[in-house]
């Protein structure tokens, strides 16, 4: 007996709209990407632009060596650098075995464990800090009235970020073979962690990484309400008196977080890269 | 492969007896183990036979020390490792799920537990040798596990597992995320190496042909408890329970009316011979349960059973027949034998076994 296969309905004229703009081909793809580098490089170069322009039209870098010359502006890069450091370590610290120990053995917490990592998106952070200073005012010293005040609230705070790209990454292994097959040949939490699980994780370690250090960087509101000198802070002074030297500092900030973000990313991807490099040879399958 | 002896003489050890006693797991209220218990003698392969949800796997994670059970002891040798954490049991492991390290490569991850045993380098570099050799992959030794096919990363899985030198070795269904041809082959390599090594071992699996080929004694399990614990052909041809019959290869439940304490007539068959401690008098009515092998065909022109599906299984020809009351019995019949049968619409069946199993008539 033969079976006809049923007939497929031909798509509609409009359905094949988008595949149309999909044929446009190179030249297509080459004014997307001209109108969205446009889009990102016309305002930094405005800016500089106009950080390089002195008050009779000619270019200088007067707002640029003003700045460095300033001790204010060593000192709250100093700072935001020192507490965004001291930020990823502790989230670090917090998030890796915290999640492990939530995928590997109470599965059933990971819901309340999103939810609770959320909080700070839903509760403003005008509202923590004022919750922070009332309720740790009693703390030793060594916490409260220093960054690492600010170092603790800014885990919390860059939660969200950090611990849903860690989350991701987590899920993307089989995270509970792994360790049962690590214990099984004798390693305990320690060697297992920092032998198999961590460097099986550094995508997901690197990108909440990056993500905390970028928040920690570039948080001004609680810094501002516990009146601590971090380079957002200085940045928002410094603009109310010299408009270009403001400007000039968006650009160094923007150039400071750019350099590492870009060493980590060609770091990481060098790395991946040569991991997967080879591929498998069929002929050797199952040889 | 080469130089396997060589290589195995250098691996071999003696096994140990490993004693399950009343192992009971329970999961909020329910039971994954009722009270199991089992003994494996030195260097025997236990199969774990069961359906989804049996406890096989819990039985082995308890054994591993990766589940703790709730009542029981579990010695190995003489050691009772009940309370001992996985780490320390002296096991070696390997899972259904691909359990390399994704970022070590092959031979890296056979001397991850040697690693962890403090060995130097260069013990630890040896034995990765040896054991990649004795699984055929030592050519492979610097592969990363997502360069290594399926079967290829079961093998280094393996040799991990048995590079530590463990007295027990646990295999939970590690060949069922593989192709049927790749299987096969694993399944004889598995088995070759548990014997040149000796070592006691617990293989899971729901593959009743795997359990049939591999094991020294298969452990059919169901709904937590142990049904029978035999060798692979008493378990198929004196299968303890319904359950196991059931399970364990293919079976057809007919209507009889017991004749006497040796003979059944079955609806549809005639006399089949039967033994049962049951002591049934005559005229019981019963279920038999028989084999399709045990069952023979001859063409018949009326009266008889009907053959509705035919399927050639290379060896066999397996017919499926409705007899005049539309009860569906399979039988299986040689090749050779099937020619007589081959195109026959009807045909009378006989008995040319006994009967596995009767029971009261349900």
């Amino acid at each position: 007996m033969v079976t006809l296969a049923p007939s497929i309905p031909s798509k509609r004229s409009g359905d094949t709209s988008s595949n149309n703009i999909l044929r446009l081909g190179k030249p297509f793809r080459f004014v997307v990407l001209i109108l969205v580098g446009a889009f990102f490089i016309v305002p930094i170069a405005s800016s500089a632009k106009f950080s390089l322009q002195g008050n009779n039209g000619a270019y200088t870098i007067s707002a640029y060596t003003q700045l460095f010359h300033t001790s204010d502006f060593w000192a709250s890069l100093f700072l935001s650098l020192k507490v965004a450091i001291g930020t990823v370590f502790l989230t670090l610290l917090l998030l890796i075995p915290t999640v492990i120990w939530v995928h590997v053995k109470q599965p059933r917490l990971k819901r309340i464990f999103e939810s609770v990592s959320l909080l700070p998106l839903v509760i403003p952070s005008v509202v923590v800090t004022l919750g922070v200073i009332t309720s740790f005012h009693n703390l030793p010293n060594i916490i409260y009235g220093t960054p690492v005040i600010l170092a603790l609230e800014y885990v919390v705070l860059a939660l969200p970020y950090s611990y849903r790209t860690f989350d991701s990454a987590v899920q993307s292994i089989d995270i509970k073979t792994l360790v049962d097959a690590g214990q099984s040949l004798g390693a305990g939490w320690i060697k297992l962690l920092l032998w198999a699980l961590v460097p099986n994780l550094r995508a997901g370690i690197l990108g909440a990484s990056i993500l905390t250090f970028a928040f920690s960087v570039g948080e001004f509101a609680v810094a501002s309400l516990l009146s601590f000198n971090t380079f957002p802070v200085f940045l928002v002074l410094i603009g109310r008196t010299a408009a270009s030297q403001a400007v000039a500092l968006s650009l160094i900030a923007l150039v400071f977080t750019w350099i590492p973000l870009a060493f980590v990313m060609i770091a990481f991807s060098g790395r991946s890269t040569r991991n997967r490099g080879a591929t498998l040879n069929t002929a050797e399958v199952d040889a | 492969m080469t130089d396997t002896a060589a290589t195995s003489s250098t691996l071999a050890r003696s096994g140990v007896s490993v004693e399950i006693r009343g192992l009971s797991r329970y999961f909020k209220d329910v039971a994954a183990l009722k009270s199991l218990s089992l003994k494996a003698e030195p260097g025997e392969l236990i199969v774990l036979l069961g359906p989804s949800g049996c406890g096989k796997t819990t039985a082995l994670r308890s054994l591993a020390g990766l589940e703790r059970p709730d009542e029981g002891q579990i010695f190995i040798g003489s050691n009772d490792v009940t309370d001992l954490p996985a780490a320390k049991r002296s096991i070696g492991m390997v899972f259904q799920s691909y359990s390399l390290f994704p970022n070590m490569t092959a031979k890296v991850n056979v001397e991850f537990g040697l690693r962890v045993m403090g060995l130097k380098p260069k013990e630890r570099t040896q034995r990765a040798a040896e054991l990649l050799e004795l699984v055929g992959l030592a050519s492979l030794a610097s592969r990363y596990p997502h360069e290594l096919s399926g079967g290829q990363q079961q093998r280094v899985a393996l040799a991990r597992a048995l590079a530590v030198r463990p007295q027990l070795l646990l295999l939970d269904e590690p060949l069922s995320a593989l192709d049927a041809k790749v299987r096969s082959q694993l399944r004889e390599e598995i088995r070759r190496i548990q014997l040149e090594l000796g070592i006691t071992t617990f293989f899971v699996t729901h593959d009743q042909e795997e359990a049939l080929a591999l094991a020294d004694r298969i452990a059919v399990m169901h709904q937590g408890q142990l049904e029978q614990l035999d060798t692979p052909l008493a378990v198929y041809s004196r299968p303890a329970t319904e359950f196991v019959a059931e399970f364990v290869g293919n079976v057809n439940r007919l209507k009889g009316t017991v004749i006497d304490a040796e003979t059944v007539e079955v609806e549809s068959v005639g006399k089949v011979a039967y033994s049962s401690s049951s002591g049934y008098r005559a005229g019981t009515r019963v279920d038999v349960l028989i084999r399709p092998e045990s069952l023979g065909v001859v063409p018949a022109t009326t009266d008889g059973c009907t053959v509705f599906a035919r399927s050639f299984l290379g060896a066999s020809l397996k017919l499926a027949l409705r007899d005049k009351n539309g009860v569906a019995i399979t039988v299986e019949v040689s090749v050779a034998e099937a020619a007589s049968v081959a195109t026959a619409e009807v045909v009378t069946l006989f008995s040319r076994g006994a009967a596995l199993l009767v029971r009261p008539a349900s």
